[in-house]
Parts: structure tokens; C-alpha cells; sequence
């Protein structure tokens, strides 16, 4: 078990590493794919059945495939490469470096490291009960969300007849 | 069992790789993959902190978080896309005209 | 007033006026004409009213109209009166029918002139306030009036707006007003303080029972505050410089307005209030000081006018001065009197000017005039008997006020100013000679000798006239028929202002009166002489003493005094507050705020770049900070 976690991390830590410093955004996105997938990993090994399954479907199946259908569309015109800037690299490695430190130091007071005790299993059923319970409000005002988001993509992202060339 | 630092660790060490790509990245769409990483971080130590408590909150949180992720994909996408018509270019350097 | 109330309907008189201001400005828009005919009528109605109240008003009572309570506060209670008692009667006799005669005469007048519906709805408003003035049962109504009268004064005086000369002297009229008023409001804040009504009923027993705690001196300042605003309002010296600038205003103002109404509402208060100014003989000697000064500068300066409006102006303020002279020696009703007689002949005298302006196409400059009487004989004649009456010639009605207004001089009882009371005497003779003369010399002027104009005068139609004539005839006899010769005795109908001096009775036979009238006669004649005979004598007068001749034509200066030592300090304050205080200091401090928010937010501005991975680097570099800053230090 503490082996596939630890395979698992470092897997993730790469990927992450890797959606930030590949050049091309195409391989950015399959970078983050595959990123994702090890994230679904790590929930089975936290018995999170069901969010694990989500994560891959949502996250990685729907989310993604739009982000890659946008990256595709525009690609062809993305010529201008990103050039590199050490003032700003310099800048956010040392802010990175730094708040996963000053974090770090408080889980070492503040957290028992003892490994969990619960045998909580995030089965469909078990989470579908909670959600269509105590978080039945919530959930539907999730979906006002979601339709609120689908009519505002449609009208942002129509195609607006100019009637004059700016 | 591994014990619940180690994921905090791992989800803080992503979140500060997400927050290094957001700074340094100016392709509007990598900036937004990025975002996404942090928000998967944040949603690994949720589980976490779900198991490690025996509390099932903390999935329903996760659920919610990819609820907004997705809703958030859809419009910001869309953003990008209105931008590069007006611009030509996804750049965050060149969204630059509200500036005074 | 020791009399009887009889409650009775009032507001009526005042309310048509106010009625017909409001219509003849509405209707008067759409059809000018309709302006004068309403304004006339709502006069005439008023007249009217105010006739069938008085002929109804029996001995020792006065009609009541308490409209409605009007300031409550704590023990501060004010009603809305209206009363009408004998002194109110004979006031409003005068305002509503020379008014209404002026009215008519002002159709005619104005009648070319494209803002004559404002001019009537002026007008009608004048005479509401001027009601509301005189029909007011206590201090603070009477006020409201005081004020209408002032702005209405304004709104005329400034009626031609568009020369700017004009809108100065409605300016002026103002302003000296307001200072007036404000000596007039001290004085009633006092009365309310310390006896706590300003009621004329109640006030009447309060102040003569002398319960008040301050005595004497208490009644010696409110009446001279009171004084200072009869100054303002009635044009005494030195608050009298508005008058002659006054005359900018449309010539049946002047006759209504300054001349025979508005003016006078200072000697009304002063009679109205005549009981507490005979408990203050001191505050009376100052009346009676400043009154014959002003007569007195003011005849002087009329003797080198040109303009026949200033004439007449210089000559109201004069006359004036003689009303006040009366009420400073205690006889009231004298000097309601001369207010009587001046209203009738000095309307007159106005409404013939503007005839004749009228006639010579507003030529009002006497040099180019002359010889009118050809042309011209209904309005010469007119303004013959009105001199005639001012000049105080027996039988003419100004003689009976200024016989009065002698005889109650030569019966002054008051400790102060006893021993100078002679010399007064003789200055004031002398002031009435003068006015007979310098009257005399613009009749001559004017409707004597050749014509010297370039116009082509002509007689005025009969809305003019008849009003002409009514004041005339009004003039020569009313006089002698107010003074007990045809059964009515004004003196025994004002009874009620015979605050503990006898009445004396003194019947003279006509020589006696004819020889009684020598300083008019003198002041005629000598002038008739001068003018038509002997017409280098005037000029060598002038040129044997040129600086006297300089002071009157200088009209002794008081525009440049009252410039120099109270206009030009007030301006160099005000430019001073507005350069530097408000320019400086006020401006100076909001743009100063401006300009640090602007320096600051120049400042600012380096931080937005527009670049969002800078504002993400700063959003986390914050975060950052403050983690380390709260757990880790």
C-alpha cells in the first residue's frame, strides 16, 4: 500500500512539473491528463470509490476533452513562442519554495501522523446518501450552477456578426 | 497505512507547482490548466482529511469543487475564446488594455 | 386703544389684490391688455371693501379677523390678525384709492410696454403687502408686510431690468432696506422677549402700565430700534440714499410706491406705536433731530436737480421728514395727516411728471422742457394745485398738515431739546420755504417759457387724467375737509393716538391763516420771480458760493461717504474672503486633496502593470508573507 502511494507521488509530482514546463501547451494538457488520473489513484487509496471515478470521468474525460478541443482550435495560430522569463521564474519558485515550506513546518506541530483509524468507504451508496440528504439544497443549487455556466459559454462564446470592422 | 502528512505534503508540494505555473506561465489556457492542478490538490487533502476523520463531508465537498471546476471550465474557456477573437492571441501579457 | 373689538370679515381686502396679482400675471401672459383690467378691478374691489368696513366702523371700536393662529411655540403664541381701527382705516383709505387711481392711470401708461403683466401683478402684490402692512394686529404680521413692501419696491425699482443702472438701484433700494429691517427686527425680538407679545392690543396696556423691568431705557432702545427701521423703510437720513435711485422704477411706482404709500409705513409704525414712544421723550428727540435734518439736506438738494423725477424724490424724502417731525413732537395724528394730504398731491405730482415724461417721450430732464402748458393743460393744471398744496399755501390741503405739524412743534413738551426747539422752529420754516420754492421752480420749468425739447408733446388720454384730476381736487380741498371744516375731524377720528396730550382746537380766521401761509407764499413767489424774470439770478446765486453750489449738486455726498467708509471696506472684505479665503484656503484644501490622491495614485499606478501573472505573483507573495508572519514569527 505505502508503495503504490509513493509511486504515486512521485508519478504526481512530475506530471505537475511537467504541465508547467512543456512548451507546448498540447503537451501541457496530456501532461495534466495523465496528472489527474494518478489524483484518481490516490482517492481509491483513500477508499473514495466514487470520487475516484468522478474524478476520471468528470476531470479527465469532459473538462480536459474541452480544454483540448479549445487548445486545438486555436492552436494553429499560436506562433508566438512563450519567452522565457527568469525574473518571473526566480520570483514564483522562490514564493512556491516558500509557502510549501512555512506550510509544511505547521502539519509537523499540528497534525497526528498516525496513519487513520476510520474504515470509512466512499461507496456510490454511502456518498449518494449524504448528498441526497443533508445536501440535497446544495446540490441542486449546483445545478442552477451548471445551467447558469452553459447559457453564459453560449453567449460568450457566439459568434457575433460585426456589423462594422473594427 | 500511509499516514495523512504525507498526503497533506504531497497536495501542498502540487499546490505550490500550480502556483509556480500560474506566475510564470503566460498562455492564458496553461494558466488555467494550472488552476486546476491546485484545485486537484485541494480536493486530495479533502479525502484525505475525509478519511482520516471518518466523515464522508469531506467527498461531498470534492464533489462540489469539481461541480464549480467544470461550471468554471465552460465559462472560462469561453472567455479565452472571446479574447483571442478580439485580439488574436490567448497571451496574458497582451490582455493588457484596460490598463491606465 | 381702549376700545371694543367687533369681529368682522377683513381678509378680503387683502386677499383681492393678492388674487388679482396671481390672475393678471397668469391671463396676462396669454393677452397683455387683460393685466391692467384685472389689476385694476382687484384694486378697485379692495377700495371698495375697505369702504363699506369704515363706513361701517362705529366710534371707539375696531373691527376683529382672527384668520388662524400662525407660530405656537412654548409661550411664543402668534395669531394672524386682521384688524381695522381708526388708524388703519384712514391707511387703507389712501392705499387702496390712490391705488386704484394709479392703477388706472397705469394702464394707459404702460401700455405699450411688453412686460406690463409682470408691472400689473407687481403691482396688485404691493398692495396686498401694503394691506397686510397696515391691517396687521400685531408686530410680526405687520412685518410680513414690511418685507412684501420691500420686495415688491424692488421688483419695480428693478422693473427694467435690462439696463443695468436700473436693477443697481433696486439693489440699493434693498439693501439699505434690509439694513432697516434688521434694526426693526431687534426691536420687536426685544419686545417679545421682555413683554413677551408683540399684539398691538395687548401690547398697548403692557407698556403704558409700565410693569416692564428695564424702565425707560427699555423703552428708549426698542423705540429706536424701531426707528432705525422707519429710517430704512421712510427714507431718513442716513438711510435715505435708496429714494432718489428709487426713481429708476416706471413712473406710477413712484407715485404709488415712493411716494404715496410704501414710504410712509414708517410714520404708520411709528403712530402705531406712538404709545410706547411717548414713555421714551428721548428716543422722540433723536426722531426729531434726524427728521428736520432730512427735510432739510433733502430740500436743499431738490433746489439744483434737473431731472423733475429726482426733484420730486428729493422733495418726498423732504416731506417726509416733516411727517416725522409731527410724530416726534407726540402728534401722531398730524403726522397721519401730512400722510393723508402728501399722498393726495404728491401722487399728483408724480402721476404729472409721468404725464408729461409720458408726452415729451421720456424726456425727463426739465431743461428740455418748458412752455407744456399749451399743450398740456389738464396735467398743468394738476401739478399747479398739487404745488400749490406742498408749497403750503391756505387753502390747499398741505397747508392744514403743515399748519398742524408747526403748531404741534411749537407745543413740544418733551425735557430734551427744549431750549433748541426755537432754532428748529426757524429751520424748519425755512425748510417750507424751500419747498414751496424749489416746487415752484420745476413747475415753472417745465410748463413755462418756450419749449426747449425736440419732441412733440402732447396731451395724455383720460385714464391718465382723470386720475389727474381726482388727486387734484383731492389735494386742493382734502385738506381743509379733514381738518373738521365739512363735520369730519381726522384729529377727533384718530382720537384713539392721543396718547395724554390735549387736544387743542384753534380756529383762525382766513387772513390769519393767509398770513400763516407766508413761507409758502414767499418760497412761490420769489421762485415764480426768479425763473421767469430773472433768470441769471439763480446762476449767480450758485457762482457767488461755488462750494455750496458743489454740495447740492452733489447732493451732499452720502453715495460717495457711504462708498468710502461702508462699500468699498465691505467689498475689499469680500474680495478678500473670496481671493484668499475661498480661492486660497477652501479651494486650496479640496484641490490639495485632489492632488495627493492624484500624487499618491501616480505613485500607485507603478504597481499596475496589467500583467495577471504579476498580480498572481503578488496575491501569493502576500499570502506568504502573512502565513509567515502570524505562524512562523
Amino acid at each position: 500500500m505505502a508503495v503504490t502511494f509513493y509511486l504515486m507521488a512521485v508519478l504526481l509530482l512530475l506530471s505537475a512539473v511537467a504541465v508547467i514546463t512543456f512548451k507546448n501547451p498540447i503537451y501541457s494538457a496530456l501532461a495534466l491528463v495523465f496528472n489527474l488520473f494518478v489524483v484518481a489513484g490516490l482517492f481509491a487509496t483513500l477508499d473514495a470509490h466514487f470520487i475516484a471515478a468522478v474524478q476520471v470521468v468528470v476531470y479527465a474525460g469532459a473538462i480536459m476533452v474541452l480544454v483540448m478541443f479549445v487548445l486545438m482550435l486555436l492552436s494553429a495560430k499560436l506562433e508566438k513562442a512563450s519567452p522565457f522569463s527568469p525574473l518571473y521564474f526566480g520570483a514564483a519558485l522562490i514564493c512556491g519554495l516558500a509557502f510549501a515550506v512555512t506550510l509544511g513546518l505547521e502539519f509537523d506541530s499540528g497534525f497526528n501522523s498516525a496513519p487513520p483509524a476510520s474504515d470509512l468507504q466512499g461507496t456510490v451508496a454511502a456518498v449518494g446518501k449524504v448528498l441526497y440528504s443533508r445536501y440535497v439544497f446544495p446540490f441542486e443549487a449546483a445545478s442552477l450552477l451548471l445551467m447558469a455556466a452553459i447559457a453564459g459559454a453560449v453567449v460568450l462564446a457566439r459568434r457575433r456578426y460585426r456589423t462594422k470592422e473594427l | 497505512m500511509v499516514p495523512i502528512t504525507h498526503y497533506l505534503i504531497l497536495a501542498l508540494l502540487m499546490f505550490s507547482i500550480g502556483v509556480v505555473g500560474v506566475i510564470v506561465r503566460r498562455n492564458a489556457i496553461v494558466v488555467f490548466m494550472c488552476i486546476e492542478l491546485m484545485l486537484n490538490s485541494v480536493n486530495l487533502t479533502f479525502v484525505a482529511f475525509s478519511k482520516q476523520w471518518g466523515n464522508l463531508d469531506g467527498q461531498i465537498a470534492v464533489f462540489f469543487v469539481m461541480v464549480v471546476a467544470a461550471a468554471e471550465a465552460a465559462i472560462g474557456l469561453a472567455i479565452i475564446l472571446s479574447v483571442f477573437r478580439a485580439g488574436q492571441s490567448i497571451e496574458t501579457s497582451d490582455a493588457a488594455e484596460l490598463k491606465f | 386703544m381702549n376700545q371694543a373689538a367687533i369681529s368682522a370679515t377683513i381678509w378680503p381686502i387683502a386677499f383681492f389684490p393678492l388674487l388679482g396679482a396671481l390672475l393678471a400675471y397668469v391671463l396676462g401672459r396669454k393677452e397683455r391688455d387683460w393685466a391692467g383690467i384685472i389689476a385694476t378691478a382687484a384694486s378697485a374691489l379692495s377700495f371698495l371693501w375697505v369702504v363699506k368696513l369704515v363706513w361701517a366702523l362705529p366710534e371707539a371700536h375696531y373691527f376683529e379677523d382672527q384668520l388662524f393662529q400662525w407660530i405656537s411655540l412654548a409661550d411664543l403664541k402668534v395669531d394672524f390678525t386682521f384688524r381695522v381701527d381708526q388708524l388703519s382705516a384712514v391707511m387703507c383709505m389712501v392705499v387702496t384709492g390712490v391705488g386704484t387711481l394709479i392703477h388706472l392711470y397705469s394702464t394707459a401708461y404702460m401700455h405699450e410696454d411688453e412686460g406690463r403683466h409682470r408691472f400689473f401683478a407687481y403691482l396688485n402684490l404691493f398692495m396686498f403687502s401694503m394691506l397686510l402692512l397696515v391691517l396687521g394686529g400685531n408686530l410680526m404680521v405687520l412685518f410680513i408686510g414690511w418685507e412684501g413692501v420691500g420686495l415688491c419696491s424692488y421688483l419695480l425699482i428693478g422693473f427694467w431690468f435690462k439696463n443695468l443702472a436700473y436693477a443697481a438701484a433696486g439693489r440699493k433700494a434693498f439693501v439699505v432696506n434690509r439694513i432697516g429691517d434688521a434694526g426693526f427686527l431687534l426691536g420687536i425680538f426685544l419686545l417679545l422677549h421682555l413683554v413677551g407679545t408683540t399684539d398691538f392690543v395687548a401690547l398697548q396696556p403692557a407698556i403704558m402700565s409700565g410693569n416692564v423691568a428695564l424702565g425707560t431705557d427699555f423703552y428708549t432702545l426698542v423705540a429706536l430700534c424701531l426707528f432705525v427701521g422707519a429710517c430704512g423703510k421712510s427714507a431718513q437720513i442716513p438711510l435715505f440714499v435708496w429714494l432718489p435711485d428709487a426713481m429708476a422704477g416706471p413712473t406710477p411706482v413712484s407715485a404709488l410706491i415712493h411716494a404715496a404709500t410704501m414710504v410712509t409705513a414708517g410714520v404708520y409704525m411709528l403712530a402705531r406705536m406712538g404709545f410706547l414712544f411717548v414713555l421714551a421723550p428721548a428716543a422722540l428727540a433723536v426722531v426729531l433731530v434726524v427728521a428736520v435734518a432730512t427735510a432739510f439736506v433733502a430740500a436743499t438738494t431738490a433746489l439744483t436737480q434737473y431731472d423733475i423725477k429726482k426733484v420730486l424724490a428729493y422733495s418726498t424724502v423732504s416731506q417726509l421728514g416733516f411727517m416725522f417731525m409731527a410724530a416726534a413732537a407726540g402728534a401722531f395724528w398730524v403726522a397721519i395727516f401730512h400722510v393723508v394730504t402728501h399722498a393726495f398731491f404728491k401722487a399728483c405730482l408724480f402721476l404729472g411728471a409721468g404725464s408729461v415724461i409720458h408726452g415729451c417721450h421720456h424726456e425727463q430732464d426739465m431743461r428740455h422742457m418748458g412752455g407744456l402748458y399749451k399743450k398740456m393743460p389738464i396735467t398743468c393744471i394738476t401739478y399747479g394745485v398739487s404745488v400749490l398744496a406742498i408749497a403750503g399755501i391756505f387753502f390747499f390741503s398741505g397747508y392744514q398738515s403743515k399748519h398742524a405739524i408747526l403748531g404741534a412743534l411749537e407745543h413740544w413738551h418733551n425735557p430734551h431739546l427744549k431750549e433748541w426747539i426755537e432754532y428748529i422752529l426757524i429751520l424748519v420754516k425755512f425748510t417750507a420755504f424751500l419747498t414751496a420754492f424749489y416746487m415752484t421752480r420745476s413747475f415753472v420749468m417745465t410748463f413755462l417759457g418756450e419749449y426747449r425739447g425736440h419732441a412733440h408733446p402732447h396731451e395724455s388720454p383720460w385714464p391718465m387724467t382723470v386720475p389727474l384730476i381726482v388727486l387734484a381736487v383731492l389735494g386742493a380741498f382734502g385738506g381743509l375737509a379733514l381738518s373738521g371744516s365739512l363735520g369730519f375731524s381726522l384729529e377727533h377720528y384718530l382720537a384713539a393716538l392721543n396718547f395724554g396730550a390735549a387736544a387743542e382746537h384753534h380756529h383762525e380766521s382766513i387772513a390769519a391763516a393767509l398770513i400763516n401761509s407766508w413761507t409758502g407764499l414767499l418760497g412761490v413767489g420769489l421762485a415764480f420771480v426768479m425763473y421767469t424774470q430773472l433768470k441769471e439770478l439763480p446762476g449767480m446765486f450758485l457762482r457767488l458760493v461755488p462750494p455750496l453750489s458743489k454740495l447740492l449738486s452733489g447732493k451732499y455726498y452720502f453715495d460717495e461717504l457711504y462708498g468710502a467708509i461702508i462699500v468699498r471696506p465691505l467689498e475689499g472684505l469680500a474680495a478678500f474672503l473670496w481671493k484668499v479665503v475661498d480661492q486660497g484656503m477652501i479651494d486650496g484644501m479640496v484641490n490639495g486633496t485632489a492632488a495627493f490622491v492624484d500624487a499618491t495614485g501616480e505613485l500607485r499606478r507603478i504597481t499596475q502593470t496589467g500583467q495577471l501573472r504579476y498580480y498572481a505573483l503578488m496575491l501569493f507573495g502576500a499570502t506568504v508573507f502573512f502565513i509567515i508572519f502570524y505562524y512562523v514569527l
